[in-house]
Parts: C-alpha cells; structure tokens; sequence
C-alpha cells in the first residue's frame, strides 16, 4: 500500500480561533478513511483544507510528492484530481443534470462535448439517474440531487474524493441510495475521505476510522478498534451519545 | 476707357435728366411715378452696370422701397450736385445719393431714416509710404466736390498743413492719386471699399473718421407723403432681409475682422421675457436675442444661442464652455470682478409685484410675509438688501414663472423682479400688479469671461454703437416694450384660444415636443448602454478576490451615487471645463454624468446580485478545478443577473426620468422643452400634463420591452 497524502502539522486558524491545532493524517492509496466527531470539532475544516478551499494557516499537505499548500501550486490542476461532494450537493441551479457533470471536463479541455456527454451518461447509470440527463437540477429530490453531485465530482476522474457529511441534509429515506452509491464507489478502489455521522457506513466499508475533537486527532484506527474498544475517554463518550440515542 | 465711357453716360443722362424734368413740370400734378436724383457714378452706391443699367445700393433700395410701398420712381443720375440743387428748386422730388445726414443739410431737406453708415477714411497709392495726417504736410490731396469727405479733409486741411484739389467725380481724383499728382485722397469708406475691390490701386490707410450716416432726402416742409413711404418701405427691407442682401451683393458682409466668420456660442436664460424666450415657433426671440443678432450680423459673426438658464450659462462663461452671456445681466461690481462687460445696453430697475387683488402696496406692509424671488438675479439681491429692514422672509425660485406662480396662487406675498420682464409678462397675462416704482437701477450687459474673448466684445460695444445710432436698437426695445407704457407691445405669445385647449397645445407644439422626447430617448438609450457597461465593471470589480479591485469599487459606488445627479451634472459640465480649459458638448456632459450615477446603482446591484447567488456554488466550481473566471461566468453570473433583472429594469426606468434633470445643463430634452413652452404661453399645469403623460407612455413602453425580455431569461 503506497502513501496517497500525507498531512504534517497542519494548523488553521480563524483569527483568535484555533480550529486545526496540528494535525498529523497519512492516507493510503485505495484506502476509505472516515473522519467522525462532535460537530464543532474541525473534521470539515480539515476536510476543506485538503484541497484548500479553506486556505491552511500553516503546515503541508502532500499529495503524490508535491505539497499543495505551498504557494506556487496552481490549486486548480490539484483540485481536477480531488473530488469533492458536499452536505448541500450545490448542484449548478442554472445548468440541467447533464450539463452540472459535462461543465468541468468541456470547460477544461479534458474532452469535447459529445465524450463528456456520453461520459455524463455513464456516469448517470452507475449513480442510478440515467432517465435524469436533461432534468433540472430544481425538480431532483435530494439524495437524487446529491447522486448526481457525486457523478459530477467523478466526471474529472480525480484520485481521490472528499466527502463533506454527504447525507446530513437528507430525508432518512433517501440516505441508502447515496451510501450505496459511496460503497460501490470504495469497491472499485476509489481512495475516500469521509465526514460523516453514518456510523454504520463507517462500520461496514472505512479501512480506518480517525476521531478528531477539537481540532486534533485524538485516536485513529481500524473501525472494530474505534467503535467496540475506544480507549479515548472523549471517543467513549461521544459513542455513546450517538448510539444510545 | 472706362471713365470716359461714364463722363459720357453722365452727360447723357443729365441732359435726358433735365429733359424728363421739363416734361414733369407740366404734369408733376396727377404724377404718381417721383422723380429720383443721384450721382451719375458713385459705386457702389450707383453706377451703370455693363449693360447700361444703373445698379447700385442706392438704386436698389429705392426700388425695392418702391415696389415694397407700391409707388414708381424714375431715378436720374443727374449727377450729385446737380441731383442735390434740382430737389431744391424741386425739378425732382428726392434724392438718393449717398448723401450724408449733416446739420447743414439738414437746414434744406428733410431726412428720411438713414439707411447706411459710413464713416471717412484716407487712401494712398498702393505703394505709397504714407500712413498718417502728419505725413501729408505739404503735400497735394485729392477730394470730390461737395461730399462729406471733402468736408473732413477740408476741416483737418489747415491742421496738417496739406493742400487741396477737387475733382467732380470719384474716378478722376482716384487717378490723381495713382498717377502720382496727388499723394492722398479722402472719400467715403463703403466707395473706397468697393474701388479698391474692383481694382484701384490704392490703399485705405486710416480708420473711419467723421462716422456719419447716408440719408434720402426731399425738399425741406415738401413731399412729406414721399419721405414716409419711404421710411416705411425702408423698414420692411430691413426686416425682411432685402437690404442686407441689396448691400451684401456689393460690399459683402460688414464685418469687423476680427471676429468675422467666426461662430460664438452665447449662453443665455431659459425664460426671461422680454429678453429672451422661445417664441411659438420654438425659436429664441426678446431683447437680448435680437440685439446678438443685430450686432452679429452687422459685425459678420455668427452666434450659437444656448438657453441654458441664468445661473448655468453665467458658470458657462466662466468655466469657458460659453464664449458670452447675454441675459438680462446687471452689471455689479461683484460679477465684474470675474467678468468683463460690455457698454450697457438697457437700464433697468426692480420693482415689486403682488397679486392682482393683493392690498399690499408698500413694502413695510411685508413685515412678517413670504417674498418670492429668483435665484442670482439683482432683483434678488435688492430684496435680500431690504429684507431686515422691512422684516420679511425671501423663498428662492429657479425661474421667473414658478416665482410668479407662488405669488399667484398666495404662496408668497409678493416678488421682485426687474422691470421690464415684470412689465411684459403682466401684458401676457401674469396675474400680478406692480406697487412700486423701479429701484436700484442697474444697467445690462453683455458679459465675456475676465481677459477672455475680448474681440467678440469689442465687436459687441461697436456693433452696439452702430445699432444705438441706426434706431436698430430702438427698434429692437420698441418691438418688446411698446414705444411708451401704454404702447403696443408686441403680442408674441398671443395664441388664439382654439390653441391652448390640450388638443391645441400638443398640435402647436406638436415639433418641438417630439424633439424633446427624441432628446430624452436618445440621451436615455446611449447612457443606458454605458452606464450597464461601467456599472458591470465596477459591480466586478467588487466581486474579485482582490482588495485593492474591492476598494476600487466601493469608492467609485460611494462617490458617484453619493453625489446628487444635479450636482454632478453640473460639475461634469461647468467643473471640469474649468479645471482643464476644454469645451464639453452639453450631450456629452449628461450621458457622463448619467453613466457615472446610473452606473453606480448598477455596480451596486451588479455585486449585491453576484453575491447573493449561494457561495455554494462558487466553492462547487472551484472544487471541480474551475478557475475564477470561468466559474464566475459558466456558474455565477449566469444566475446573478437573473436575480438583477427586476434592478435593471428599474434602473432604466430611473435613467430615463433622471435626464430630466439635465435639462440643467441645457439640454433641449422633454422636460427643458415643457418649462420653454410654459415660459411662452404660462400653461403650466396643461403642459406639464402632456410632458408627464408622454413619459408615462414612455415608461409603459419600456417596462413591456424589460418584462418580455426577463421572460426570456426565464426559459
């Protein structure tokens, strides 16, 4: 298993506010970390700053050798290999289906319209929406909308893909849908960074399970070590509240 | 060869001449056809053309007074001499000569109006050294026997010790002097004029001296009728433009060198009757126009009037956007200390008006009460002087009939306004009396900037001069005024009523109404398109991940929509033009001043619509490896302007009203054109219907146009 991305000492800070207190993450290739914790911790931060849309304080992120959060990267070319889904999908409310996945790969010259189009429909097929190519984004239900999302953040072919609490803002009905989705996706051998509240997912498909609370990695580990024999009092603790419920 | 054919034609016609008079004597009773002396060759005021026929300005005018006046003339180029003594012993009726009105003369005959002007000047072989009265001491000059010009030379002869030598007819002496046996010849300056333009070789070395004026005359107490028709007929020809033709055709224009051909633009009021106000026709008449015109024509420039209102073409002048102002300006010591003046050209003084059943007659009775008066005139000024002393409070007007309107309708009291314009305007049916008698008199002016333009002015004050001594210029105040009090003032804005029912008042001013409007569309449109494109800018400029773009932005937003339109306006077109020297055109002006205003409401809505779109969608691009700009404009834009629609339509809206505002700076768009036919004919509230009317269908027009496009955008 070769090494996907380091993250060394990484720091974020929002003026006064201390959000990412140094953190140390390595992933491995084909390897699908989860990333739980209390809300408020800093898992979406961190997230965000692996392909800096929130710009890090200080510190490295290496992705294949080159450190990204160094000043001369150009950031878009590192992000066409990053996936990202978000907890409110932001579909492109002006464009229709085909066109939220077609826009980037046309846009950047990485194919013509007909190759993106017909990669689009691929794409659409395997997230199960193939009927939706020329639907508007506005007449989607939700875990439609955030399937959709997915197919558009694959559509650039990146190497790794983030997800930020991809089911938070969904109908519980519709979760299963896009977990299904994500675990075909860690079967192909797709390297994930999962935020996520879904402990079953992480139960069933995460290699690791990283807990952080309050901007640092408290303990990290295989989901059976994590979830049946957390030795972090603050871990125990937030398991507890969250299946106990 | 030439003269001799003339010494011959003369001869000729003097003896046909006294002939024709024998015949008359015996049937001078029943005779409708006068008897009309002249000089047998003095162009160019008469002469026998190629064809034999004598032409000339004096032959002209009479004719054309004749025909104007429907009599007959049988003109005789007897020979002045001869012409002047025949009217004496009244073998002929009158003569028209260019004789020169003097007292002398005037002791024999009786005058008619004088038609020409002249003035006397000294000539000089072309290669003659001379320049100067002195340098003719002891030297031989040539004169023509009984003209004024011989007069002059005689009355300066002993000064500068010159002699004389006189010569019946204009030809001869020339040749004296070009052949070299004379060293100098006196003569009239429109004939020496036009033989040197013909060809003499000689040289006008002096300026007109003796300035006189030519005159028809008859015999002293006889044919009086005669002299009338004249008068009569001579005043039509002016006025209907034959007589500057007749004397274009052999002088060309008089003109004053300096500012001949030249085109000056003169600022003036909007409405200001009776010295300048836009007549029926919509073309700019009164005191002031009449007389810029008159002295235009006479010194052979041109004129450009802009009726942009007082205070607007007074900071025109200033700024040099204007080259003068003519409107009604009293000369004050304060204005002459940035203006220079010219001679003053009417007297007038202040004098208080109230309504027409008002008890007030006296200004203490104003203690306590509201006065109207209108901004920067000396009318102001006066009230503003005695407004302690009498206790009353002043309200401030932009134009003379909102300030009679306040009065009108019992809003003030009274106002103060100068004479003349009080005068005129209760004639055209203003409501108001007058209660006191003029004060503070204060000459008018015509004003250029300080140190600036001072040939237009020198042509002003000569121009004046001439106007004042050819009754052009009484005439002028005549027309507007009435010749006394109770006189005939000229029904100008007289309409008939069929014409100020609304149907009349659109049909009448049907032209310069929708001149108006193609101004406001015009100026709407062209500010529109630019006032989208820097307010687009601008709105980007806020939106960029750049501080310094950022700032840009708000700053342009802050200055330009924190300034009032009118304000701005006024600085684009009076301020800059100051501060740089160069001349803005008035449509230039407004459509900056509308681009910078408009265009930073729609920066500031350009951004607050860009930022409204979730920032969802800018980090969902941006994820995807999208640049800026091309999420910006495949992501952002395209559903931030949908949010901007409704602002842009809006904004239009606003544009299009917001030009009336430059009619400010004088721009002839639909409201300036409402307030000038209101100024004409005091149909406020009827006009300002229409205008308001025509807008609203304007608007109504342009708001289906926005929502058939936003439903477009919708799709």
């Amino acid at each position: 298993m070769s090494e996907k991305l380091r993250v060394t000492n990484l720091v974020k800070t929002f003026g006064t506010n201390n959000v990412l207190k140094g953190i140390n993450l390595t992933v491995n290739e084909n390897e699908v970390v989860v990333i739980i914790g209390p809300s408020g911790s800093g898992k979406s931060t961190l997230l965000r700053a692996l392909n800096r849309l929130e710009e890090p304080t200080s510190g490295s992120i290496v992705i294949d050798n080159v450190d990204i959060a160094s000043k001369g990267v150009d950031i878009d070319t590192v992000r066409e290999n990053i996936g990202m889904v978000f907890q409110h999908f932001n579909l492109f409310s002006n464009l229709s289906v085909g066109e939220n996945i077609m826009l980037a790969p046309v846009e950047l010259k990485k194919e013509t319209k007909e190759q993106a189009s017909a990669q689009a429909k691929k794409l659409l097929k395997t997230v199960g929406l193939e009927a939706k190519f020329d639907a508007t984004v506005q007449s989607l239900s939700g875990g439609q909308q955030q399937r959709v999302a997915i197919a558009r953040a694959l559509a650039m072919n990146p190497d790794i893909m983030l997800f930020d609490e991809p089911t938070s803002a969904l109908d519980p009905e519709m979760v299963g849908d896009v977990l299904a989705v994500m675990k075909d996706l860690a079967k192909k051998g797709m390297t994930m960074i999962v935020v996520t509240h879904e402990m079953g997912f992480a139960k069933e498909v995460a290699d690791r399970v990283v807990f952080v609370d309050d901007g640092q990695i408290l303990e990290q580990g295989t989901p059976d070590q994590l979830f049946e024999h957390p030795k972090n009092e603050r871990l125990q603790d937030f398991l507890n509240k969250i299946l106990n419920v | 060869m030439k003269q001799k054919v003339f010494k011959f034609l003369g001869w000729v016609a003097l003896l046909f001449g006294l002939f024709f008079c024998l015949v008359q004597s015996t049937v001078t009773a029943q005779a409708k056809t006068y008897q009309i002396g002249t000089d047998v060759t003095y162009p160019p005021f008469e002469f026998a053309n190629k064809q034999n026929k004598y032409v000339g300005i004096d032959i002209d005018i009479m004719n054309a007074v004749a025909k104007e006046e429907g009599f007959k003339v049988n003109i005789k180029p007897v020979g002045f001499n001869a012409a002047v003594q025949s009217v004496q012993s009244g073998q002929l009726d009158g003569v028209i000569a260019g004789m020169t009105i003097t007292p002398e003369r005037k002791a024999k005959f009786d005058f008619g109006t004088p038609y020409y002007k002249t003035g006397v000047v000294m000539a000089v072989g072309k290669n003659s050294d001379i320049k100067s009265f002195k340098q003719l001491k002891g030297k031989r000059v040539a004169l023509k026997t009984g003209t004024a010009a011989a007069d002059y030379a005689n009355s300066i002869k002993k000064k500068y010790g010159f002699k004389t030598v006189t010569f019946d007819d204009s030809n001869n002496m020339y040749e004296d002097v070009t052949t070299g046996n004379s060293v100098a010849c006196f003569e009239d300056q429109p004939v020496m004029q036009y033989g040197i333009k013909q060809g003499l070789k000689l040289k006008i070395v002096s300026s007109p001296a003796n300035t006189g004026w030519y005159g028809f005359a008859v015999k002293k107490g006889q044919n009086t009728e005669l002299r009338k028709k004249f008068n009569q007929g001579l005043k039509k020809i002016q006025a209907n433009g034959t007589y500057d033709k007749i004397v274009g055709k052999y002088l060309g224009n008089k003109t004053n060198p300096k500012v001949k051909g030249k085109t000056f633009t003169i600022g003036t009021n909007v409405t200001f009757p009776p010295f300048e106000f836009a007549n029926k026709h919509n073309k700019y008449v009164g005191i002031d126009m009449d007389l810029i015109r008159a002295i235009a024509n006479e010194q052979g420039f041109k004129v450009k009037i802009k009726p942009v209102g007082f205070n607007a073409a007074v900071q025109a002048v200033e700024s040099g956007q204007l080259d003068g102002v003519i409107s009604g300006m009293s000369i004050t010591n304060e204005r002459k200390a940035k203006f220079d003046f010219s001679q003053p050209y009417f007297m007038s003084g202040v004098v208080m008006a109230v309504g027409k059943n008002s008890k007030i007659t006296k200004l203490s009775q104003l203690k306590g009460k509201r006065v109207a008066i209108k901004t920067g005139t000396s009318a102001a000024d006066y009230a503003n002087s005695i407004k302690k002393k009498y206790g009353f409070h002043t309200v401030t007007f932009d134009d003379s009939n909102n300030m009679y309107q306040d009065v009108t309708t019992g809003n003030s009291f009274a106002c103060f306004e100068d004479h003349p314009v009080m005068k005129y305007a209760i004639k055209q049916g203003t409501k108001l009396k007058i209660v006191t008698k003029p004060a503070e008199s204060a000459p008018y002016g015509f004003a250029v900037k300080k140190g600036h333009n001072q040939a237009l002015l020198a042509a002003f004050n000569t121009g004046l001069k001439d106007l004042k001594a050819s009754g052009t210029y009484d005439k002028i105040k005549a027309k507007y005024l009435g010749t006394d009090d109770n006189g005939s003032v000229a029904k100008t804005a007289a309409d008939d009523a069929g014409s100020r029912s609304f149907f009349g008042l659109i049909k009448q001013n049907q032209g310069a109404l929708l001149s108006g409007l193609s101004e406001t569309m015009w100026l709407t449109v062209v500010s529109i398109f630019f006032a989208t494109i820097f307010g687009v800018i601008v709105g980007l400029l806020g939106v960029v991940p750049s501080k310094f773009s950022n700032g840009l932005s708000s700053t342009l937003i802050y200055i330009f929509r924190g300034m009032p339109l009118l304000v701005l306006a006024l600085f684009i077109y009076t301020g800059i033009p100051s501060l740089t020297g160069t001349k803005i055109p008035a449509f230039i002006a407004g459509v900056v001043t509308l681009t910078f205003n408009e265009g930073a409401y729609i920066a500031a809505f350009v951004k607050g619509g860009i930022e409204a779109v979730d920032p969802g969608q800018m980090e969902a691009a941006r994820s995807l490896g999208l640049p800026f700009g091309k999420s910006m404009r495949r992501v952002i834009l395209p559903q931030g302007i949908r949010i901007m629609i409704p602002s842009f339509i809006n904004q239009f809206i606003i544009t299009l009203k917001d030009t009336s505002i430059l009619s400010i700076i004088g721009l002839l768009e639909l409201t300036q054109t409402g307030k000038i036919i209101i100024a004409r004919n005091l149909e406020g509230f009827k006009v300002w219907t229409i205008v308001a009317v025509m807008y609203l269908i304007i608007i109504t027009l342009l708001t289906w146009l926005s929502n058939w496009v936003q439903r477009r955008t919708k799709v």
